[in-house]
């Protein structure tokens, strides 16, 4: 009861060789929120999710999901104790079905993957097809997914992370590729799972009408600092946000 | 009785390679049968191999160690113990999968040129330790005298044991390649990294696999031994490890029989060719160039290209195409 937080980062700092990325970032995501990073390109938004997902070595600082301390976990760890990403630039395998694709993730959440003697065709069969439907994937399930459209791509993208049934979901700019229809469709949908299962949410994106519509918090990076935080509205007003990020356009 | 169409789709081939193996000593040269019984066991070998290069997606150029380690072991339980080869069979699997469990362990941790430098260091590594080794292996002088019980001492007889032995560990293989695990591991060709953030310790089904590959080559290497009345260090060598590699690029490694099928067409070649001139080596070199060049994929994967049996995928992605008359999405 003492703590609502689902994820919580303390002093984060990300050095390569002596390349300063980030620097003592301090966060704090509450469980049931959808929350967006923003920042220009190079601001270390794509490295803070590489930072707690463990693709990328901490060298500075702590990342804790709920009560436990995660830093620096092998990457399926992470993965297994609740937190999943969706890629900035699609991260699928290519030469599987795209059905095939959800479905080795959805195994892999099962712990079925040990399994030897059970073709994996008759496996998970159902939560399959629901999560392509769900995704919006459902005619496109017999295509290999590396000839997919990019948009596509992108949702497989979303659909193999929701899969691994995550209580934390990072998404690193989940519409990129799409079309203005598939971005709205996609966001409508993470608005969904925020809402009807408290999925906790946490994305990056460009998309300034993608950022103000879904985000109820903001955050934003500016050369690997956190300079600015707080709801839409706040951070619309911060001077400093405005000269980092958003322009004149929008005061 | 779609579905009844779908296995015969799906199981025509293997069918019928199996009743042309079970016919073929009946109407060939007892010389043949020998060459076929060959195809047979180096053929598990490739299949064994292709978990690794086909599925995996890494490249073992050391895979004779399991098969040299699998062949010693019945061999020196058949000579120096005088057990039965059915009882040696297993326990070849069980030295072998030890073999590959130590040795793999290293191997997972490396990717493409590495990993197969390191299989092929390692593979040196039994080689000379089985060719050093005299007290114990007979050095160069190998095992002579391993011969197949009675009961299956004939030719044809130990023909029929082969294909009996092989083509159960060719069923268990392709259950195993089309398993969650099978297909986690086709994920882990894809795409490794993505494989670990949807949860999955990669290194760990590497090295499970690498295992189930050893396993499968030391079963084959035990049928060795006695089909060939002895065994030689040679089989660890690393020569010995470019037969598998040349089998699944010539069958093609994206098929579950590329291997064996490649098996036929490099063995039978072999056999064939060093009737007519000592050049084989020079022949077979030809021939991979001749594939690597004009068929990537191996036959399969021309076969494959060429439609005359388009993949499930492919069928079943034009099927999709054409019942959804067109995709909604531009």
């Amino acid at each position: 009861m003492d703590n609502d937080h689902i994820l919580k980062v303390e002093h984060l700092s990300k050095a390569f060789f002596k390349y300063q990325v980030l620097t003592d970032v301090n966060y704090t995501l509450a469980k049931g929120q959808i929350a967006a990073i923003i920042g220009p390109n190079g601001a270390g938004k794509s490295t803070f999710f590489n930072l707690v997902t463990g693709y990328h070595h901490v060298t500075g600082g702590h990342v804790f999901f709920r009560e436990e301390e995660i830093t620096n976990w092998p990457r399926h760890k992470i993965a297994r104790i609740g937190i999943t990403r969706a890629f900035q630039v699609s991260n699928i395998y290519p030469k599987l079905t795209t059905y095939e694709n959800v479905r080795q993730s959805i195994l892999a959440q099962k712990k079925k993957t040990l399994n030897f003697f059970t073709p994996a065709a008759r496996l998970a069969k159902e939560e399959t097809l629901e999560l392509l439907n769900l995704t919006g994937l459902q005619s496109h399930k017999h295509t290999e997914a590396g000839i997919l459209s990019q948009g596509d791509k992108k949702k497989l993208e979303l659909a193999l992370a929701l899969a691994s049934k995550p209580d934390l979901l990072l998404l690193d700019e989940p519409t990129a590729g799409m079309s203005s229809e598939e971005t709205h469709e996609t966001m409508e949908l993470v608005k969904r799972l925020n809402e009807e299962i408290g999925l906790s949410i946490l994305f990056t994106e460009h998309d300034i009408s993608v950022i103000f519509g879904y985000a109820k918090k903001l955050s934003v990076l500016h050369q690997g600092i956190l300079v600015a935080e707080g709801t839409p509205e706040e951070v619309r007003r911060n001077k400093e946000a405005q000269q980092c990020y958003l322009g004149d356009e929008l005061c | 009785m779609a579905d009844n169409n779908g296995l015969f789709r799906k199981y025509w081939l293997p069918l019928t390679l199996l009743i042309v193996a079970v016919i073929l000593p009946h109407v060939v040269p007892h010389f043949w049968v020998h060459v076929f019984n060959e195809i047979l066991i180096l053929g598990l070998f490739a299949a064994s191999f292709n978990l690794i290069f086909g599925y995996m997606g890494q490249l073992s150029f050391g895979h004779a160690a399991y098969y040299g380690v699998g062949a010693y072991t019945t061999g020196l339980l058949m000579v120096k113990l005088k057990w039965p080869l059915l009882a040696c069979l297993p326990i070849s699997m069980i030295t072998a999968g030890i073999a590959a469990a130590i040795l793999g362990s290293f191997c997972v941790r490396l990717r493409g040129i590495y990993f197969a430098i390191l299989t092929m260091a390692f593979g040196q590594l039994v080689f000379y330790i089985v060719f050093q080794w005299y007290s114990f292996t007979g050095g160069d002088n190998g095992l002579q005298g391993i011969n197949p019980p009675e009961w299956i001492f004939a030719t044809n007889l130990y023909y029929y044991f082969s294909l009996a032995i092989v083509t159960i560990a060719m069923v268990v293989l392709y259950y195993i390649t089309e398993s969650p695990f099978g297909y986690t591991m086709r994920a882990i060709r894809d795409n490794s990294e993505r494989t670990e953030f949807i949860g999955l310790n990669v290194q760990r089904y590497m090295h499970i696999n690498f295992i189930i590959a050893g396993m499968f080559a030391g079963l084959a290497g035990a049928l060795w031994g006695p089909f060939n009345r002895s065994v030689a260090p040679d089989l660890c060598n690393w020569q010995h490890s470019g037969h598998p590699v040349f089998m699944a690029i010539i069958g093609g490694p994206h098929h579950f029989l590329g291997p064996m099928i490649g098996s036929v067409i490099y063995t039978f070649l072999n056999a064939f060719v060093t009737g007519f001139t000592e050049y084989w080596p020079l022949v077979s070199g030809v021939i991979i160039i001749l594939v690597v060049l004009l068929m990537p994929g191996g036959l399969f994967g021309i076969i494959k290209t060429k439609g005359y049996f388009a993949s499930k995928t492919t069928a079943m992605a034009d099927a999709n195409r054409a019942d959804t008359g067109g995709s909604q999405h531009g």
